[in-house]
């Protein structure tokens, strides 16, 4: 038996998560991912008029909350039998684009680059560089007045971490303008969601927001600063580091866990036509030198809840999901279940996304010898950020040619009100990875709802067939010499970008057992 | 971009702010750098816990621009303990946070709310989140509920975790309420500084929101509410005509209320629920969510009433139920 830690909690990361990994010969034997925290979203929107639940919904996430909203919302579409206009999806589509941009910027230099950084490397800054001694002068005075925090305690720096003055001195100036440069980002979301974070104007049949030409030109400004700070700093800052100072742990695969991915696909390129900016599929067993692509069938996805708080059933479709807890369960461990695709774990995100659309410039790390981990994570998070730049630049021309033909429309009015009955389903592409909601209407009201989320994905626990959970088992192997500086079990929890909040749900849609629970 | 984070700049925007807490701005300034001379590093430690929360409220304070949030964070104040900030995690983590707590006087923020059917649906650390909670509102100078959810339960409460607001667990300490789902940056901006300058908290309504902040309902500034005067309500989101006309129709909660969203907007004045034709959604009151439902649709009969009116020339008010708590 190995020596066991626990790092509870886990932060700067969404969410109450806590990793508990056995190490042996100062390395990660076994991993057990626990999500903490449950709040019951999808069992408060049974009975509600069905239109809340895209408003309900946003709020299982404050970080990615418009993933939800839109997802919601193609489920209602769904259901309500809306067509939504092209012009609601153009301006649905560049809501969400601001929603990338500023989350996977946010990931990279406020949530993860701390793991990679020897920060006090500053005070051996020696250039004339101005911006740069004055990010050095900050820094030291912070040291000065005893006062580091935040950015104090940390894990101590080992051998990855990055101590190029230089470098580090450069990333620490580049952290400080994300900060800036991603709270512009949510006003450009801002600019047609109304409001950030949680969108108000996104709704089953469109949008709310009828654009005038200001505001386009306005998002247009916007996103011309965001394409220089991605295109220059962000995409440049990842590469330096993935095939610089990092690529001996992007060599090792660091972080590589079970090599089965899945995306849902997401945001139509082009709309009214249906070809999706990130494309569907599945990938089983990676061979990176031969990247076999698989269609998506959304049959095949089921939740386990064996090692879960909530009592025992069969591995069920989200669809059909009855869950109700048992806090009391021995074996469990988390709030959070086991989906699994074909009965296997799989991985979702970015990495995923970009291996299924065998993405030119993740091919090309590859070829250099990067393997899918860590590195390969936060690489094909700026390289789809670009994307996602370019496709807005796209989609503002043609919201443009949209907006100049007459009877131009956003919302699909006549099918605002709940139908008496309906099913529906959405699927999308949540910058941390495929996202679904399932809702069943009945009497013009919510029967049933159901999310699975890209960190239920992620942070499942094992399944009834063992299988470890995605993060569980990317954490096997990695290197912690010393047990009090497990630096590298962050680095791989991190580089997934974890979100917990949108990992637990709690669903009953039947029973009234939940309610022994409440104190009344 | 570095040149606008200084001290100096941050004391300046406070300075503008001034006139809202009824301070002369040579006062105010003053008072301010006293305070933030006063302890040790100059700046104010926070300990900032999340319960059930969906990070929202963080997410919302990090967007900031004036003051930058890099000027908060790094110049400000002391984060000590903030999950989604800080770099330590972990053993270290739970140990500044300790520290913090026995040094005392610190601002403690709150953000999400604190189950009450059984303790291990919010564990943190391997404690209840509510025990944290009581520890450290214990030694706090300030406690700060934040968002709908740590101010009266919000859309957790509406479901079965028998979630509840910060005010429900301390009962022997002031709470300033903040709520909006997520809060308004500059409602927590204003209300630490307000804090800090005075050492006192502001004057509260009877839920424990700021007045400066909640005294007016937003349908009272709205700017549709000329078109809700005379009767245009709108009905089509794609009709160009109807673009700036009363949300009554789609549901608006404006009229129950209060908060100075129309005034003050979100996202530094860019635009807020009501400008973009979605409606109040009313999240700065204690019946959100689950009285608010609906939320796109309007039952209150408060419709047939203004169909039935006569507008133009017609100047009395529609009564609407009253707001709770006022």
């Amino acid at each position: 038996m190995g020596k066991k830690i626990i790092v509870d909690p886990v932060t700067r990361i969404e969410g109450h998560l806590k990793i508990e990994v056995e190490i042996e010969n100062g390395k990660v034997k076994d991993a057990w991912s626990s999500g903490t925290m449950a709040r019951g979203i999808e069992v408060l929107l049974q009975g509600k008029d069905p239109r809340d639940a895209s408003y309900v919904t946003s709020r299982i996430c404050g970080v990615c909350f418009s993933v939800h909203q839109l997802c919601s919302c193609y489920a209602l579409d769904d259901a309500f039998g809306a067509d939504v206009p092209t012009g609601g999806t153009l301006l649905r589509n560049l809501a969400m684009g601001a929603e990338y941009i500023y989350d996977h910027i946010l990931h990279f230099y406020q949530l993860s680059a701390l793991d990679y950084l020897d920060i006090m490397a500053i005070a051996n800054y020696k250039g004339k560089d101005h911006e740069l001694n004055a990010v050095k002068d900050k820094i030291l005075n912070l040291v000065r007045t005893k006062d580091t925090y935040p950015l104090t305690p940390r894990y101590k720096p080992d051998e990855y971490c990055v101590t190029d003055p230089e470098i580090v001195t450069h990333a620490v100036k580049h952290y400080v303008e994300a900060l800036t440069i991603q709270a512009k980002a949510r006003n450009m979301g801002a600019v047609f969601g109304g409001r950030h974070p949680h969108y108000q104007s996104i709704v089953v049949g469109g949008i709310t927001n009828l654009p005038d030409i200001n505001q386009v030109y306005r998002y247009r400004s916007m996103l011309d600063e965001q394409a220089e700070f991605v295109n220059e700093y962000y995409y440049k800052d990842v590469m330096a580091f993935g095939t610089g100072p990092l690529l001996p742990l992007a060599k090792m695969g660091l972080g590589g866990g079970h090599h089965n991915y899945l995306s849902y696909g997401a945001l139509q390129k082009n709309p009214p036509a249906k070809k999706k900016l990130f494309p569907a599929g599945v990938i089983m067993n990676l061979d990176p030198a031969n990247i076999q692509v698989r269609t998506f069938d959304e049959n095949k996805i089921t939740e386990a809840v064996k090692y879960s708080w909530y009592k025992d059933g069969k591995s069920l479709h989200p669809s059909e999901g009855r869950t109700v807890y048992d806090l009391d369960k021995k074996r469990g461990y988390t709030f959070v279940k086991a989906p699994r695709y074909d009965g296997k774990p799989m991985e979702v995100g970015p990495l995923a996304r970009m291996l299924i659309a065998k993405n030119p410039d993740l091919i090309g790390l590859v070829e250099q010898g990067v393997k899918p981990g860590v590195v390969a994570r936060h690489a094909s998070r700026a390289i789809e950020t670009k994307l996602v730049v370019n496709a807005c630049y796209k989609w503002i021309e043609q919201l443009l040619t949209e907006m100049n033909k007459p009877g131009f429309r956003i919302h699909d009015t006549e099918h605002w009100d709940p139908p008496e009955t309906g099913i529906g389903v959405g699927f999308y592409e949540a910058p941390r990875g495929a996202l679904g909601h399932w809702i069943k209407i009945k009497d013009h009201k919510i029967d049933h709802y159901q999310c699975v989320v890209p960190s239920t994905w992620n942070a499942s626990p094992r399944c009834e067939k063992k299988y470890r959970g995605q993060y569980e088992e990317s954490l096997i192997g990695a290197p912690v010499p010393d047990p009090d500086n497990p630096i590298n079990v962050l680095r791989i929890v991190r580089s997934f970008d974890p979100c917990l909040a949108c990992a637990i749900h709690i669903i009953d849609p039947h029973t009234n057992e939940i309610k022994k629970f409440i104190v009344e | 971009m570095l040149g606008e984070i200084t001290r100096r700049d941050f004391i300046r925007y406070c300075a503008t702010t001034a006139a809202l807490l009824g301070l002369s701005q040579l006062e105010f300034t003053k008072k301010l750098s006293a305070a933030l001379v006063a302890s040790t590093s100059g700046k104010p430690s926070v300990i900032w816990l999340e319960g059930q929360d969906c990070a929202g409220c963080t997410v919302s304070f990090a967007g900031s621009l004036n003051p930058p949030i890099a000027s908060i964070i790094l110049d400000t104040i002391s984060v000590r303990y903030h999950e989604v900030l800080m770099a330590a995690s972990g053993y270290q983590a739970e140990k500044a946070y300790h520290e913090t707590v026995k040094e005392g006087s610190y601002v403690l923020i709150v953000q999400g709310s604190i189950p009450t059917a059984d303790d291990r649906f919010c564990m943190v650390g391997g404690r209840p989140f509510r025990e944290i909670l009581l520890e450290s509102a214990g030694n706090a100078g300030a406690i700060i509920a934040i968002g709908a959810c740590a101010t009266y339960g919000g859309i957790p409460a509406a479901g079965p975790t028998g979630a509840v607001g910060v005010s429900k667990i301390i009962k022997n300490k002031p709470i300033v309420n903040l709520p909006t789902c997520p809060v308004h940056p500059d409602h927590m901006m204003g209300t630490i500084l307000y804090y800090l300058t005075t050492e006192k908290l502001p004057a509260l309504d009877k839920i424990g929101r700021p007045r400066m902040y909640f005294s007016q309902t937003c349908h009272d500034n709205c700017r549709r509410r000329s078109y809700f005067d005379e009767g245009m309500l709108l009905e089509d989101w794609n009709d160009p005509k109807q673009k700036n006309y009363c949300l009554i129709e789609k549901g608006c909660k404006g009229p129950d209320t209060y908060s100075d969203c129309p005034v003050r907007q979100w996202n530094d004045g860019f635009s807020f629920c009501i400008d973009c034709g979605a409606g109040c959604k009313g999240c700065a009151e204690p019946t959100f969510y689950a009285n608010m439902s609906p939320l796109y649709a309007e039952e209150s009969g408060m419709l047939d009433e203004i169909k039935t009116k006569t507008f133009l020339g017609d100047d009395t008010q529609i009564d609407r139920k009253s707001s709770k708590g006022v």
